[in-house]
C-alpha cells in the first residue's frame, strides 16, 4: 500500500481483518480434526477418558472453544463492516476491506452452525459406539 | 479496441511493432515446440483434454454396449475392469481437471489484464508433463496393462498378491508423474492471480472465475500430496516389498482410504469449482447485468474450498469407525450444500432479474442448473448413513456422481467453450447446430443416467462386466445404452460445430456477447501481448466501465505499453496498486526437454530399468540445472525502477 492508513483504517487492514474473515475456518479445522481425532484415538485405546477427563467433556472442549473463537471472529467482521460502510467506489482499500467483512461474516456464521451441529453429536451420541 | 492495423489511442505504429516484435514468434516447428505463450498452451491443455474424453468416453460406450443385453460377450472380465478403470481415471484426471485448466490458462492473463502468466515456461513444462503422463497411461490400454482397479484403487486389491503385473504400477506412476503437471498450474495460478492484476483491481473486483482458480489451485497444494504420498507408498509396496498397506507386516489397509479421500473428496470440488466460475463468467453476457451477490458468491467458493477438505470421512461409513466420528463428517457434509445453494440462488436471481439472450451457452447453463440440482439431492440422500448403506456400490452411486460431473463440469465446460470459442480462434460458432447439439447432449445425458437410479434401487452392483437377466434391469440397460449413444452423436455434434467455426466461420468482433470482464477488451484472437495498453480497472466489469476504456485511452503512456522487452507489470496482492515491471521469460525448449527426461524416468521405473532410470533422473537434474542457471539480465539493466 502506498498511503498511510488513517486511523479509521487500522481494523480493515493487517492481522485483525484476517482473524475477522477466516477465524471461523480455522476454528472449524481445529474443532474437527482435535474432536475427531480424540475421539479415535480415545477409543481405538479402548478407554472412555482422556488423561482423566471423561472423553466426551475433552471432546466437549473441542467443540466449546472454537465455537467461542469464531464467536470473536464473527463480532470482529461485523465491526470492520461498520466501520467500512461509507466505502466510496473509488477508494480501493476500503472496498476491498468492506468485501472481505461481508464474506466474513457469512462464512463465521456458517462455522458456527457446522460448530454447534458437530457439538450436539457430542451431547447425543456415546463416544465410542460403533 | 485493437486490432493489429489500427493501434488504439496513444499507442503508436512503432510501439505495436516492438510489441509484436518481443511477444511474437515466427510460425515453425522450433517455435511450436518451444512456446510459452498462456494462449496456445491454453488450448493444447483443451485440445488435448478433448482427445483424453473422446477416448474416455469411447471406453464408455464400449461398457455400455456390454451391458445392454444380460450375458454379453462384447468384453472379457478383465478387459472391463480396465475399461471402467481407465475411463474414471482418465475422466477425473486427464480430462475434467486440464480441461479446466486449460480455460484457466487460456482466461486468467486476459482477465486480470496481464500479458501471460507470472511463470510462462512452468506453464509449458505443466502441458508437456500432462500430455505425456497421460499418453503414458493410456499406452498401456492397448497391452492389456491398464490400472484394473477402479479410479480409487483400494489395498488389497491394488496390492502386489492381489495384482500383479504392471497394471496398478502404471496408475501410480501415472499419477505421481501428472501430479507434477497439476502442482506447477496450480502455483502458477496462484501467483498469477495475486500479483499481475491490472491496477485497480482490488480483491472486490476480482472476476468470480478467477476467485475459482485460485481456490481450486490452492485446494491441488493442499489435496494433491496426500495422493501422492498414497501413490509412492503403493508403488514402493508392489515394488520393493514394503508394508505400508499390509496388516501382516504391521501396516494399515484403511490408510489407503483415509488418504485417497483426503485428496479425493476435494477433488470432486476441484472439479467442480472451476466449472461454477464458467458459470458466473457466462452468465452477466447472456442476462445483460452483473451476478447478483458478488462477495456471497467468493463467500461461497472459499467455504467450500475449506469446507471439502474436513468430510473425508463420508466416503467410508461403510468401515466401522465410531459413531460420534461419523456424526462430525455427517454434520459437515450435509452443511456444504449451503454454499453450493447461495450459488445455485444467486444465478437463479440473476436470469430473474436480467434479460435472458437465449444462446447456445445459456443453453447448457440451464441445463447445468437442472441437472446439478438434481445431483446434489442424491448426494444429499448419502448423507442419511442408512440409505448410504443401503446403495453403497450399486448404480445408484453410478449415476448420481455422473448428474454431479457431467451436471456440474461437462455442461458448464460446453457453456464455456460456446461462450470464449470467438474469442480463442476468432470465428463465431453456428447457432443451429449448437442448438442440435445442445438437445441431443441434454436429452442423452438423462436418458442415460437417470435409469441406473432405478436399477441401482432394485440392487445391480457397479463394476460388473455382466448381468443375469432380472426383472427391471434388462430393460432400463437397454434404454441407458441407447441414451449413451445420443449423448455420443450430441458431442460428436459440439466437435462438427468447432470444426465448422474454424473453417467455416464468420470473424468474430473483439466482444460479440457484451461480456463485461476484460479478456472482451482484446481483439479475437488475442494478440500475443493481449494489451496493447495494460488496463486500469475502476469496477467489477471492466468492459461495461467507460472509465476503463477512457483509463486505456488516456493512459497509454509507456509505464503502461511497456513496450521495451516482453514485459508486464506487477501489483500488489491486496489492492492492486501498481509495483514494477518485470521482465517475462523468452520462449525455449527446456519444458519439452525436462519433460521428455521425466517421461523416460517413469516409463524405466515401470518396466524396473533402473539404470535408465538413474541416468533419466541425472538428465532431469542437469535440465533444471540449466533451466534455473541465471543468465537474465539483472533488472536494472532494463531500467526498471524498484
Ligand atoms: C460421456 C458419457 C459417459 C458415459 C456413457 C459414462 C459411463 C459410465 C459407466 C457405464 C460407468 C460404470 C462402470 C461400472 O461401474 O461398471 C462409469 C463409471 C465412471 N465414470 Fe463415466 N461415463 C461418462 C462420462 C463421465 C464423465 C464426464 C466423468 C467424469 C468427469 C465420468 C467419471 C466416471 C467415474 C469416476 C466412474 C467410476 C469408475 C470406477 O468405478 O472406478 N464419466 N461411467
Ligand atoms: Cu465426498
Amino acid at each position: 500500500m502506498t498511503t498511510r492508513p488513517g486511523p479509521h483504517a487500522r481494523l480493515t487492514g493487517g492481522l485483525l481483518l484476517w482473524y475477522g474473515v477466516l477465524g471461523g475456518a480455522v476454528a472449524w479445522a481445529v474443532h474437527v480434526l482435535a474432536a475427531w481425532s480424540l475421539d479415535e484415538l480415545a477409543c481405538a485405546a479402548g478407554s472412555e477418558r482422556v488423561a482423566a477427563v471423561p472423553l466426551w467433556q475433552a471432546v466437549g472442549l473441542a467443540v466449546v472453544i472454537p465455537g467461542l473463537f469464531t464467536v470473536g471472529s464473527l463480532l470482529v467482521a461485523a465491526l470492520v463492516w461498520r466501520r467500512t460502510a461509507r466505502a466510496g467506489e473509488e477508494d480501493r482499500a476500503f472496498g476491498r476491506s468492506r468485501m472481505l467483512a461481508v464474506v466474513g461474516v457469512w462464512a463465521n456464521l456458517l462455522f458456527l452452525t457446522i460448530i454447534v451441529l458437530g457439538g450436539v453429536a457430542v451431547l447425543v451420541l456415546p463416544p465410542c459406539q460403533r | 479496441m485493437s486490432t493489429t492495423t489500427t493501434p488504439p489511442p496513444g499507442v503508436s505504429e512503432q510501439d505495436l511493432a516492438r510489441l509484436a516484435e518481443h511477444w511474437g514468434e515466427r510460425p515453425s516447428l522450433r517455435g511450436w515446440f518451444s512456446t510459452v505463450d498462456h494462449k496456445k498452451i491454453g488450448r493444447r491443455y483443451l485440445v488435448t483434454a478433448g482427445f483424453f474424453f473422446v477416448l474416455a468416453g469411447l471406453s464408455a460406450l464400449v461398457m455400455r454396449t456390454q451391458l445392454a443385453r444380460p450375458e454379453a460377450g462384447v468384453v472379457s472380465p478383465q478387459e472391463y475392469n480396465q475399461l471402467f478403470s481407465m475411463h474414471g481415471t482418465a475422466m477425473i484426471f486427464l480430462f475434467a481437471t486440464p480441461m479446466l485448466f486449460g480455460f484457466g490458462n487460456f482466461l486468467v492473463p486476459l482477465m486480470i489484464g496481464a500479458r501471460d502468466m507470472a511463470f510462462p515456461r512452468l506453464n509449458a513444462f505443466g502441458y508437456w508433463v500432462f500430455l505425456f503422463a497421460g499418453l503414458f497411461m493410456w499406452a498401456s490400454l492397448p497391452f492389456g496393462a491398464a490400472p484394473n482397479n477402479g479410479w480409487f484403487a483400494y489395498v488389497p486389491l491394488s496390492g502386489e498378491q492381489h495384482n500383479p503385473g504392471l497394471h496398478m504400477d502404471v496408475y501410480a506412476l501415472g499419477l505421481l508423474f501428472l501430479g507434477i503437471s497439476t502442482t506447477a498450474a496450480s502455483i502458477n495460478f496462484i501467483v498469477t492471480a495475486l500479483k499481475l492484476r491490472a491496477p485497480g483491481m482490488s480483491l472486490n473486483r476480482v472476476p468470480l472465475f478467477v476467485w475459482a482458480i485460485v481456490a481450486t489451485a490452492f485446494m491441488v497444494i493442499f489435496a494433491l500430496p496426500a495422493l501422492n504420498v498414497d501413490n509412492a507408498m503403493l508403488f514402493l509396496d508392489r515394488r520393493f516389498g514394503t508394508h505400508f498397506f499390509d496388516p501382516s507386516g504391521g501396516g494399515n489397509v484403511l490408510l489407503w482410504q483415509h488418504l485417497f479421500w483426503i485428496f479425493g473428496h476435494p477433488d470432486v470440488y476441484i472439479i467442480v469449482m472451476p466449472a461454477l466460475g464458467i458459470v458466473s463468467a457466462v452468465l452477466p453476457a447472456f442476462t445483460r447485468r452483473g451476478v447478483v451477490g458478488y462477495p456471497l458468491i467468493v463467500l461461497s467458493i472459499v467455504s467450500i474450498a475449506i469446507i471439502s477438505f474436513g468430510v473425508w470421512v463420508h466416503h467410508m461409513f461403510a468401515t466401522g469407525l465410531p459413531q460420534l466420528s461419523y456424526s462430525f463428517f455427517s454434520a459437515a457434509s450435509t452443511i456444504i450444500t449451503i454454499p453450493s445453494g447461495i450459488q445455485i440462488f444467486a444465478w437463479l436471481a440473476t436470469m430473474l432479474l436480467g434479460r435472458l439472450v437465449l444462446r447456445v451457452p445459456l443453453l447448457y447453463v440451464i441445463g447445468f442448473v437442472v441437472t446439478f440440482v438434481l445431483g446434489g439431492f442424491t448426494g444429499a440422500m448419502f448423507a442419511l448413513t442408512a440409505f448410504d448403506q443401503q446403495v453403497t456400490d450399486s448404480y445408484f452411486v453410478v449415476a448420481h456422481f455422473h448428474y454431479v460431473l457431467i451436471g456440474g463440469a461437462v455442461f458448464p465446460m460446453l457453456a464455456g467453450i460456446y461462450y470464449w470459442l470467438p474469442k480463442i480462434t476468432g470465428r463465431m460458432y453456428h447457432e443451429r447446430l449448437g442448438r442440435w447439439a445442445f438437445w441431443l447432449v441434454f436429452a442423452g445425458m438423462h436418458v442415460t443416467f437417470f435409469p441406473m437410479h432405478l436399477y441401482g434401487l432394485f440392487g445391480m452392483p457397479r463394476r460388473v462386466y455382466t448381468y443375469r437377466s432380472e426383472p427391471g434391469w434388462d430393460g432400463w440397460n437397454l434404454v441407458s445404452t441407447v441414451g449413451s449413444y445420443l449423448l455420443a452423436v450430441g458431442l460428436l455434434l459440439v466437435l462438427v460445430g468447432v470444426v465448422h467455426a474454424l473453417r467455416r466461420g464468420r470473424p468474430a468482433p473483439p466482444d460479440p456477447w457484451e461480456g463485461d470482464s476484460l479478456e472482451w477488451a482484446t481483439a479475437s484472437p488475442p494478440e500475443p501481448y493481449n494489451f496493447p495498453v495494460l488496463p486500469r480497472v475502476h469496477s467489477l466489469h471492466p468492459a461495461w466501465d467507460e472509465r476503463t476504456a477512457e483509463s486505456v485511452r488516456a493512459g497509454a503512456t509507456a509505464d503502461r505499453i511497456l513496450s521495451d522487452g516482453r514485459r508486464t507489470l506487477v501489483t500488489s496482492e491486496l489492492d492492486a496498486h501498481p509495483e514494477r515491471a518485470v521482465q517475462m521469460p523468452e520462449s525455449t525448449l527446456m519444458p519439452l526437454v525436462l519433460a521428455g527426461a521425466l517421461l523416460v524416468f517413469f516409463t524405466s521405473m515401470l518396466f524396473a530399468w533402473y539404470p535408465v532410470a538413474a541416468v533419466a533422473a541425472l538428465a532431469v537434474a542437469a535440465t533444471i540445472a540449466v533451466w534455473l542457471w541465471p543468465s537474465r539480465r539483472p533488472d536494472e539493466e532494463l531500467g526498471v525502477s524498484g
